[in-house]
């Protein structure tokens, strides 16, 4: 775009030298402070517009380019900066919940635990109620057999006591004079 | 990064002061006024008095700050210096129009300070430009310039120019350049100033129009016209045509009015800064006068030299002013005519 201004000016420009150079016409003038001077002018020009055109493309160019670039570069440092913060900060998050999470894991795992032993220590309880129950009805069975064992043999040895003494008292009883009589009957019947 | 930059742009001004003042004090009373003086000191053999008369008509100060065919170079000889005639070319004829494209002192001093300056600031460029390519910031010499050249970019001119006003950037930073190596290869011994000449800060100054100009048909379009025919909307046409016969003029007179003070601008502080100096360095041989060029008048001699060292500084700055004030007013220029849009 400058460019097209410079060619632009170049005819303008033109057009001063001329005015000048109008009134230097003819013989050389005595040079003063204030004399213009055609051919300083139109080297000017050219010395401007050479430098214009070479610093543009070998200083100017180069260097803003280079600032931009460097620019672009710390923008893109900051952006990424911020980037990575962020990550950072989620990771941090993400790392806390699971920090949390294992720690509700382990109060669960403790809470639990708890009641598991809770539990077995009632179901164990429970057993030993059971056996205890078990072993006490177990015993009050023996007992009972052992007593009707018991009882029966206590019938029995009665019995025979109570034979033993029948047959005591029967022996004894035996000079009756009746039971004579009765032998001697039954013994009439048999011969 | 860019405080260091910075620095080191001020060092390279601190050395270029240093590089400028040391020899232009070193040549003083020997080389810029020597036909003065050994015509002086010819003529102090004879007698003090004719001495004295042939002295006073011998002008030194126009001669060295105007254009001529001859340049001066150092010569280990006669004076420390020699003057070589430059070719003559015939005029070329354009229509009616002659051009003497013969190189002068000027001529030439314009074109080596353009080709210092071109080669510094490609030199800086390249630096650029390997710096990108490796993925690192700009260093030394060419950091420097980049730090320049961007507050100049940054600070000065976009803000100045308005929206969208990079393409305006390498025409600002030209002038600002170029201005700047011709100001101070001015002031290198031997050398003169091309600034310091009328012919070219008006070109340029033509330049700057031309470009202030376009700037506002690229801005303004067809309102383009409202710059020069002035021609206030919000008024009655029996208050507007009275006015705009009276404004036009003045819009007319006030586009080349800002060209015209840029021009003279440069030129008279260029020409005045020479002019300073030479006048100081002239006291020297009127001490050496009213002293009858005793040994005192070598002791006086310091006074001029220490005065003279002085200006010499200032006109450092004042290179740099010059060419940042020129490149300013040109970006403000730019940046009303592309307002008045709005």
């Amino acid at each position: 775009m400058p460019f097209q201004t410079l060619t632009r000016s170049a005819f303008f420009v033109a057009l001063a030298p001329a005015l000048a150079l109008a009134q230097e016409h003819g013989a050389e003038p005595k040079p003063g402070l204030l004399t213009s001077d055609g051919g300083l002018m139109f080297w000017s020009l050219i010395v401007f517009i050479a430098l214009f055109f070479i610093l543009s493309k070998f200083a100017f160019g180069p260097i803003t380019q280079a600032v931009r670039a460097r620019e672009d570069a710390l923008t893109q440092a900051i952006e990424d900066a911020r980037k990575d913060r962020e990550a950072a900060a989620k990771l941090l998050a993400d790392h806390q919940a699971r920090i949390e999470a294992a720690r509700d894991e382990a109060q669960k795992v403790i809470v639990e635990g708890r009641a598991t032993a809770e539990a077995m220590k009632a179901s164990m309880l429970d057993d030993t109620h059971k056996q205890q129950q078990d072993l006490l009805d177990r015993a009050r069975r023996d007992i009972d057999a052992e007593r009707v064992v018991a009882i029966a043999e206590l019938r029995r040895e009665a019995v025979g006591l109570a034979i033993a003494a029948a047959g005591r008292v029967i022996e004894h009883n035996l000079d009756d004079a009746q039971n004579r009589k009765l032998v001697e009957q039954y013994l009439a019947t048999i011969q | 990064m860019k405080s260091r930059h910075a620095l080191i742009a001020l060092g390279l001004v601190a050395m270029m002061a240093a590089v400028v003042v040391s020899p232009a004090r070193a040549q003083e009373p020997v080389a810029t006024p020597s036909p003065v003086a050994s015509e002086a000191q010819g003529a102090a053999n004879a007698g003090p008095m004719q001495a004295a008369e042939a002295e006073a008509k011998k002008d030194f100060v126009m001669p060295h700050v105007l254009n001529s065919h001859e340049i001066v170079i150092p010569w280990l000889g006669h004076g420390l210096e020699k003057e070589i005639e430059l070719p003559r070319w015939a005029p070329i004829h354009v229509g009616p129009l002659t051009l003497d494209l013969s190189p002068t002192r000027h001529v030439v001093m314009l074109l080596l300070s353009a080709a210092i300056g071109a080669l510094v600031l490609v030199v800086a460029g390249r630096g650029a430009e390997k710096a990108r390519r490796e993925g690192r910031p700009t260093k030394g010499f060419a950091g420097a310039i980049e730090a320049t050249i961007l507050y100049l970019r940054n600070d000065i001119i976009l803000p100045n120019v308005g929206h969208h006003g990079e393409k305006y950037v390498p025409f600002c930073l030209t002038a600002f350049f170029m201005i700047l190596f011709a100001n101070l290869l001015g002031l290198v011994p031997y050398m003169a100033t091309a600034t310091g000449n009328i012919a070219v800060t008006s070109t340029l100054a033509g330049i700057a129009f031309i470009a202030i100009e376009v700037a506002g048909m690229r801005a303004l379009g067809k309102r383009y016209v409202n710059t020069i025919v002035y021609w206030p909307h919000d008024l009655p046409l029996a208050v507007k045509a009275p006015i705009t016969f009276i404004m036009t003029p003045v819009e007319i007179l006030s586009k080349f009015t800002k060209p015209f003070a840029l021009a003279m601008r440069l030129f008279a502080n260029m020409t005045a800064g020479h002019i300073a100096v030479l006048s100081l360095l002239g006291m020297i041989f009127t001490f050496a006068q009213l002293l009858n060029y005793s040994p005192a008048a070598y002791g006086a001699a310091v006074i001029p030299v220490a005065l003279t060292t002085v200006i010499m500084c200032l006109e450092v700055f004042v290179a740099f002013l010059q060419a940042f004030i020129f490149m300013l007013l040109t970006a403000v220029f730019i940046g009303q005519i592309r307002e008045s849009a709005h």
